[in-house]
């Protein structure tokens, strides 16, 4: 049942003759073997020749990233590429994990509840993925530009817990809160010691214990605050010191100013380098925006994260400022003086372990996701285009074949991959099997495509 | 003893200097050398960058660019060794409205050619210690774009404390918005009411200024001064020019049909943006310079977009490759402040050549120095670093348009007004 189950359409009437007409077992045997391989196959992207930016501290000139099945299986030089696999040649340009857009809006085609809205033909996908981005946080959700694909888009369903610090009796509540969640927990952590001698011990009582507070306290979620203020920032940085968590501070416009009390509270910050605040000019002390911002923070030990003031796809014409513009915008943090390495964290790594998908994506590691970008320069560069985009280790963005940008300095095309003459001692089956791997690249096999996609349907079929 | 003596007077005279004289470079103070490892010329026709060089600045004004080892300092300059560091010009947005107080669009009639902005001017405002600090130090402060003439612009520099000192030149321009906001005026005001409202305030205000050449000429009696119509007669003579708020290929070709070719006064687009690069074969034809901005490209958008923009399909283009690649040569940029902000003229720049723009012969620097000075005719005395104009020099640590290059100190008319070794980054 496998066989007709799995050959190919070309291959189907031949098939149910062997089972029909019972021919000889060996060759039967042989069809079952190809197509068992087949089954099993692994599916390898192997990204050649880039020169890799890991994220992790390597710079591995002219390397080659190897996916298996969507994940990172390895990455180096004079790797073992299986024959089978698909190549996407990266000679000359740039490799790097896919952008963390920590938020945005509009780039996964819906809204609400990612899991039923999600969709991966959307326009403004394309667009997100042509500016670098790969994973995206959208209505506190965590989701990837799997374009095409609704399998796995979703990450995490629950990024962070918000909380709120604004207004003397929003900031007294929520300080009752942290006190008897905290009581709460140190009560029961000393609950569960003395039970286990007193099993009649009763568990301490959870009143006034806030549910969010607690899973923050319990380190389950991370608390995100949205303040600009310096003061406002000030009082989470002591919260989260004395309560002993590690809060996300979303604007942290004036951050700089109290940069050391941030560092200090571990915090994170999610910072638009080009944000606007005034100084209260009638104080002498520090206050208003800066420049200099994510690298002073940086230089302070709190983790950057970096987003555009507009969060959605701006095609009304005045570019530079919106999703599209994320690499400029890390650029303007490099002007303040944030080192570019620390920089390309705040788009990649840095938002995905704000995110809780650090372990998933944002850097280029083995066993990680397979997203990366392939671009024809430096990331940072204003002139930097990306000219391929891959998740989950399937290329999902082709700068020139989309229409958005392929105008723009068109990508030289790549030098045709030399023929390889059949060599008359091999078998018509070898012929078949090389024709497989070339696949898009050589017109001589179209039936060979055909058949690859009768494949599929023929199991749809079944 | 008479040693001595010739001694303390020159002693008390070098303290004397340095107590009260200006800045070495600055008007009234002594010379001033700058030596860097890349001086950016940006020169409009000529040379774009001279490695090695030194630039020699007196009495506010350029006095000398050549190369390090065969341009000699003379004795008494001040040698500042700018190591890495590269040197361009300042840059000069022809599209703010920042300026000073927001008053500057005061819709008395239809057509106001007689209102000045330069009475909204505030010297060292917030906008303006921003805009030098990212490296603008020349902007026209113009009116809005409420009626289809909102007054006149004044070009100023921004690293001035008194308007004395800001004021490059009044009137600047004429400020003309011929399309995309005047019909707000009052309701039944379209395109044909308005070129024919322009049209007719253009000849009454022309007429005027041959008025007044004819009795100049003739030494007649000299006709009444009418304060509504004076700005003419720096139009006639390109000594003001019309700044015009124009975008949309249909209007875009009326600003160069109507204002250059029909009514011949000096004019330069400054918006251009939408599908305006599709009369820009036009526009260099009729010598009418592209000062673009805020918008930087034409990309399908939602519906109200789509009926201005000519452009339906998946396509993203730049407006200023547009211009340019119709053979278009005098493109420069601008932010319509605070639109864009005034710090990031630069990124207008960039983000012009991200979509499209050719930079191989750093066009994009010339399009925020030496073509904006050419446009509002200032290049005699800003734009560029050449002999005889004004010191507006910046020192950058890199390529001045990159958003990640930071502007290191910045010198205004040999003055330096702004040093990050002095001063906390302001942008």
């Amino acid at each position: 049942m496998m066989i007709t189950l799995k050959v190919k359409v070309g291959q189907l009437s031949l098939a149910a003759l062997f089972l029909v007409s019972g021919l000889s077992a060996p060759a039967a045997g042989l069809l079952a073997l190809e197509d068992e391989d087949k089954e099993e196959q692994p599916e390898w992207l192997a990204v050649t020749g880039g020169d890799v930016f890991t994220g992790t501290g390597s710079y591995l000139r002219g390397a080659t990233v190897l996916a298996k099945d969507g994940k990172i299986d390895s990455i180096g030089y004079d790797l073992f590429i299986p024959e089978e696999a698909e190549r996407l040649d990266a000679g000359g340009m740039r490799v790097y994990p896919g952008l963390v857009a920590i938020s945005s809006s509009g780039l996964l085609g819906g809204s609400g509840d990612l899991a039923d809205t999600i969709d991966p033909f959307s326009s403004r996908m394309v667009l997100g993925l042509a500016a670098g981005i790969t994973t995206t946080s959208q209505s506190n959700q965590v989701a990837k530009l799997k374009r095409g694909e609704l399998e796995g888009a979703v990450l995490s369903e629950k990024a962070f817990s918000g909380l709120t610090w604004s207004g003397a009796g929003g900031k007294r509540a929520l300080k009752e809160k942290f006190e008897t969640t905290a009581t709460y927990l140190r009560a029961y952590r000393e609950w569960e010691e003395l039970v286990k001698k007193d099993k009649e011990l009763k568990e301490p009582s959870k009143r006034g214990v806030d549910s969010t507070v607690l899973a923050v306290l319990e380190g389950r979620i991370l608390a995100k605050f949205s303040a600009n203020g310096r003061d406002d920032l000030l009082g989470i940085a002591r919260l989260a010191q004395k309560y002993g968590f590690r809060p996300v501070i979303e604007g942290c416009g004036e951050g700089w100013a109290v940069a050391d009390e941030l560092g200090r509270a571990g915090a994170m910050a999610i910072v638009t380098p080009r944000y606007r605040r005034s100084k209260e000019e009638s104080l002498v002390r520090d206050g208003g925006s800066s420049i200099e911002n994510a690298a002073i923070l940086h230089l302070a030990g709190v983790s950057v994260a970096v987003i555009p003031s507009s969060k959605s796809v701006n095609l009304g014409g005045i570019a530079g400022r919106d999703i599209m513009h994320l690499i400029i915008e890390a650029g303007f943090a490099v002007r303040g003086g944030l080192p570019e390495k620390s920089a390309i964290d705040a788009i990649t790594i840095q938002p995905a372990r704000m995110l809780g998908v650090g372990h998933r994506v944002g850097s280029l590691e083995v066993g990680k996701d397979c997203d990366l970008i392939v671009t024809d320069g430096d990331l940072l560069h204003y002139e930097t285009f990306v000219q391929y985009a891959v998740v989950d280790g399937k290329l999902v963005y082709d700068k020139q074949e989309e229409l958005w940008f392929s105008h723009i300095r068109p990508r030289p095309e790549a030098p045709a991959p030399e023929e390889s003459p059949v060599d008359a001692g091999e078998r018509p089956e070898d012929i078949e099997d090389d024709g497989e791997a070339g696949d898009d690249d050589e017109s001589g096999d179209e039936d060979e495509e055909d058949g690859d996609e009768g494949d599929e349907d023929e199991e749809g079929d079944d | 003893m008479i040693i001595r003596h010739s001694l303390t007077i020159l002693l008390a005279a070098a303290l004397g200097g340095a107590v009260l004289a200006a800045d070495p470079g600055a008007t009234g103070g002594g010379g001033l050398a700058l030596r860097a490892s890349k001086v950016l010329i940006a020169a409009y026709d000529g040379p774009a960058v001279l490695n090695h060089g030194i630039v020699l600045v007196k009495d506010g004004l350029i006095e000398a660019v050549g190369p390090a080892r065969s341009t000699p300092v003379p004795a008494g300059y001040v040698l500042v060794g700018l190591g890495k560091r590269w040197l361009a010009p300042g840059m000069i947005d022809l599209h703010s409205h920042v300026g000073g107080t927001w008053d500057i669009n005061d819709m008395v009639f239809l057509t106001n050619p007689g209102l000045r902005a330069n009475t909204a001017v505030r010297p060292g405002n917030s906008n303006l210690d921003r805009a030098v600090a990212g490296g603008v130090t020349t902007i026209l402060f113009i009116p809005g774009s409420g009626s289809n003439m909102g007054g006149q612009g004044v070009l100023l520099r921004t690293g001035e404390e008194t308007y004395g000192g800001a004021e490059l030149r009044a009137p600047g321009s004429l400020k003309v918005a011929q399309a995309g906001n005047p019909e707000g005026y009052i309701f039944g005001v379209g395109r044909s009411f308005m070129n024919w409202n322009l049209r007719n305030t253009f000849k009454r205000g022309i007429a005027y200024a041959k008025r007044w050449e004819q009795a100049e000429a003739t030494a007649v009696k000299q006709p009444d001064r009418n304060p509504q119509w004076e700005i003419f007669r720096h139009l006639r003579k390109n000594e003001a020019q019309v700044s015009t708020h124009t975008q949309v290929y249909q209007v875009v070709l009326a600003t160069i049909t109507i204002i250059a070719q029909e009514l011949e006064m000096p004019v330069y687009i400054d918006h251009g943006t939408f599908d305006g690069y599709r009369a820009a074969e036009l526009a260099e034809q009729a010598n009418v310079p592209a000062i673009l901005g805020p918008r930087s490209i034409d990309a399908p958008a939602g519906y109200w977009f789509r009926m201005w923009s000519g452009s339906q399909v998946e396509r993203v283009q730049g407006v200023a490759a547009g211009y340019q690649e119709r053979g278009h040569r005098m493109v420069g940029f601008n932010t319509d402040a605070p639109v864009v902000p005034q710090e990031e003229l630069s990124l207008q720049a960039a983000v012009g050549v991200r979509y499209g723009f050719d930079n191989s012969e750093m066009d994009a620097l010339r399009g925020v120095t030496s073509v904006p000075a050419k446009a509002a005719g200032i290049d005699q005395r800003a734009g560029s670093i050449e002999v005889g104009k004004e010191a507006n020099l910046l020192i950058l640590n890199g390529d001045p348009i990159d958003p990640r290059t930071g502007v290191e100190a910045v010198y205004s008319r040999g003055r330096k007004v702004y040093d990050t070794a002095l001063d906390r980054r302001r942008w």
